[in-house]
């Protein structure tokens, strides 16, 4: 394994016991003290996966995740602190993949730093698919609409790629938490809703209006063929 | 319900008494001085009339005696030119009249009295006129000689003052009435303002003041009714501040615990999975910390969930829910659907979901923990709406603990320490409120235990269909009304 996970916490204990937890389970870990320290070394060093708390001295996770997002695509797990406060939608809008809640049980976080590092990976085995103007291509891990490349991060991807593969399937939510992000049950919607957001205002000619991603009312989501 | 207090009926009663008043002691006046003066009138001419009569009967009529017709005719005669008329009666039944337009009936008590001896009189009405008869025996004969007085001028005078009074008493009525429509209106108005303003404390604006004007019995009693707002007002402000420190102070606390409780959660996590490679001493106490901590975080979790509750900061954001399923993946998620049964129908609501999850887990897990056996969650609707009841055939609650159910930290029984926070049906309560609805207990000491979540019915939808809404990102996102369609 190996994979280098770049820690973002403030709190002394937390930090030691989560970079613990995460080298427990094979991880290579660092460790950074506040939002300044953790972004440069998110830019400067190649990293798998960073892990982000929310509340930080001197630049906060939001901002952190952001500009982190204006050059890398590297999977990013938010701590938050809350489930239901904007905290969550804030963070994912800012461009994380996934989040986690404090308290959280190391497991837990381990499971979820898997799960994103996982959507990360190649799939090397499957050929590129065309959906009108629209081509994924799970091998190169790029997906390019009129012949231009857009930059999907790694959640962004695999969630086209699962739409794509049946377009014109309602897919619901749940289904798409399973296949994406890894939720056997209970994930939160939120992460859906979100990530078909950002997903259109990258895809869509008028994301306001979407003409691909179509929403399916009380159900889910559907690819449409052009 | 204040009574509403209905103006000017006490305002009217006043100024009925204040006319009653005025018009009693006006016409008791009026009344009065009109009987003396006529008293003193009708006196004063009786006397002078008595006079005349005793000279004129004493001193005149004798000359004219015997009565012959010569004797009769000169009596008539010298009393022709005087304004003074007579009338004579000559053995009992001749009358003679001086003037023939006044020839009243002699009244025959009056004549009576003078065929005594005496000297009499009376008043009466004859041909128009008011007449004051005097009569007497002309001395030394048996013939009576009876004086006509004519009082009109007396009584005309006496009828103009009557009306003048009556008049007068009338228009003091009319100006009393006047006048006390608007001392009562006046004296009553700081009453008005009095209940307006006490009216406007219960509604809530608690600056409310009432002018003090003057130093009369109102001003003073503006004076305390201001005091009395006053000290109000000063009492609810410091008790809703002190409230909200309380709730400031629990929800600060809540979340000071939250980093010291995130670190003890990891490093308890992290002993577990170590447990089977302590030493068989240090094993135990790890087992009680790792306990204690869940026990901890669940406590401090809940107490951060209602103290969102008490600052009113919580909102829904409603989609179309799928009730069933998401009873089932509640039970899932918690390790229980091996204990619990579900039924029901295919339910789709209106709802906020996370909302929902959380009621729903709140009352299974306090029927697995009160309940204990045969713990069943039926889904479904009725008249009134949704419901979701969660059913167990445990020992039961006891009557009077059902209403205290739902109160923060509330235990059946104090001695049973239990593993819940005290919290759960507390935080299932607010957001089933939160969403509309409501939670009912029914209890059967002995048989067990209902919970039933009812919950509006908004939005309907058979699941497994549905419109596609292109135009419309439905992403359950924002503060929504529990209503909204999305």
């Amino acid at each position: 394994m190996d994979e280098r996970v770049l820690l973002v916490e403030d709190d002394a204990s937390i930090r030691e016991i989560a970079s613990l937890g995460l080298r427990d389970a094979g991880f290579r870990v660092t460790a950074a003290l506040d939002g300044r320290d953790g972004l440069t070394r998110a830019l400067h060093d190649p990293f798998d996966v960073i892990v982000l708390d929310v509340m930080l001295p001197s630049l906060d996770g939001f901002q952190v995740c952001r500009e982190i997002r204006k050059q890398s695509r590297v999977p990013i797990l938010m701590l938050t602190a809350r489930t239901d406060t904007v905290d969550v939608v804030v963070g994912l809008e800012s461009g994380a993949d996934d989040y986690v809640t404090k308290p959280f049980e190391m497991p837990e976080l381990v499971a979820r730093v898997r799960a994103v590092l996982r959507r990360a990976q190649a799939i090397p085995e499957e050929t590129t698919i065309s959906v009108g103007q629209l081509e994924v291509d799970p091998t190169g891990f790029t997906a390019r609409k009129d012949g231009k490349d857009l930059p999907l991060t790694a959640t962004e991807f695999r969630l086209l790629l699962e739409m794509a593969r049946r377009p014109g399937q309602v897919f619901t939510r749940e289904l798409l938490l399973q296949r994406v992000w890894s939720y056997d049950y209970l994930g939160d919607s939120r992460l859906v809703d979100v990530a078909v957001q950002r997903l259109r205002a990258k895809l869509e000619d008028d994301p306001a209006h979407p003409s691909m991603i179509k929403t399916v009312r009380g159900v889910g989501y559907r690819l449409d063929r052009p | 319900m204040p009574r509403r207090i209905r103006p000017g009926r006490l305002r009217r009663r006043l100024a009925i008494a204040y006319v009653l008043v005025a018009g009693i002691s006006a016409g008791a006046l009026a009344l009065g001085s009109f009987l003396l003066v006529r008293h003193d009138r009708l006196s004063d001419s009786l006397s002078r009339a008595k006079d005349s009569v005793t000279f004129q009967l004493g001193t005149l009529a004798p000359n004219f005696l015997p009565l012959t017709e010569k004797n009769i005719e000169d009596l008539k005669t010298s009393f022709e030119h005087t304004d003074q008329h007579i009338v004579l009666v000559t053995r009992g039944d001749v009358v003679v009249p001086s003037n023939t337009s006044f020839d009243p009936p002699i009244p025959s008590g009056l004549q009576r009295l003078v065929q005594r001896g005496q000297i009499g009189y009376q008043r009466l009405q004859s041909g128009g006129h008011h007449l004051l008869i005097v009569g007497g025996k002309i001395p030394g004969s048996t013939d009576e000689l009876y004086f006509l007085f004519v009082e009109d001028r007396n009584y005309r005078d006496l009828a103009q003052l009557r009306n003048v009074l009556l008049i007068g008493w009338v228009v003091v009525l009319l100006l009393a009435g006047v006048v006390g429509r608007s001392l009562a209106k006046r004296t009553l108005e700081p009453v008005a303002q009095a209940s307006l303003a006490a009216r406007s404390m219960a509604e809530g604006l608690l600056a409310t003041r009432l002018p003090v004007e003057g130093q009369d019995e109102f001003g003073t009693w503006a004076t305390s009714f201001n005091e009395m707002a006053d000290a109000l007002e000063a009492k609810i402000t410091a008790l809703s501040e002190a409230q909200a420190r309380e709730r400031r102070f629990t929800s600060d606390v809540a979340h000071e615990l939250r980093t010291p409780l995130t670190a003890l959660v990891g490093e308890a996590s992290m002993l577990r999975e170590h447990l089977d490679r302590m030493p068989a001493e240090s094993r135990r106490p790890a087992e009680l910390l790792i306990q204690d901590v869940t026990r901890l975080r669940r406590l401090v979790e809940e107490l951060m969930e209602i103290s969102r509750f008490d600052a009113g900061r919580e909102t829904v954001q409603a989609e179309p829910v799928e009730v069933l399923p998401l009873v089932g993946a509640v039970l899932r998620a918690r390790g229980w659907d091996g204990s619990v049964s579900v039924d029901g129908d295919g339910l789709v609501l209106s709802t906020d979901r996370r909302r929902l999850e959380r009621i729903v887990a709140n009352l299974v897990g306090n029927a697995l923990e009160h309940g204990g056996r045969q713990v069943r969650v039926t889904v479904g609707r009725d008249g009134r709406g949704a419901f979701v009841e969660v059913n167990d055939a445990g020992p039961g609650i006891p009557r009077e603990h059902i209403p205290h159910l739902f109160e923060r930290f509330y235990k059946a029984d104090p001695s049973r320490s239990g593993t819940g926070s005290g919290l759960g049906l507390a935080i299932a309560m607010e957001n089933a409120r939160l969403l509309g609805g409501d939670i009912a207990v029914r209890s059967e000491p002995g048989l067990g235990s209902q919970f039933r979540l009812i919950l509006p019915v908004t939005e309907s939808l058979p699941s497994g269909e549905g419109t596609v809404a292109s135009d419309h990102d439905h992403g359950a996102r924002g503060p929504r009304n529990q209503g909204g369609t999305g």
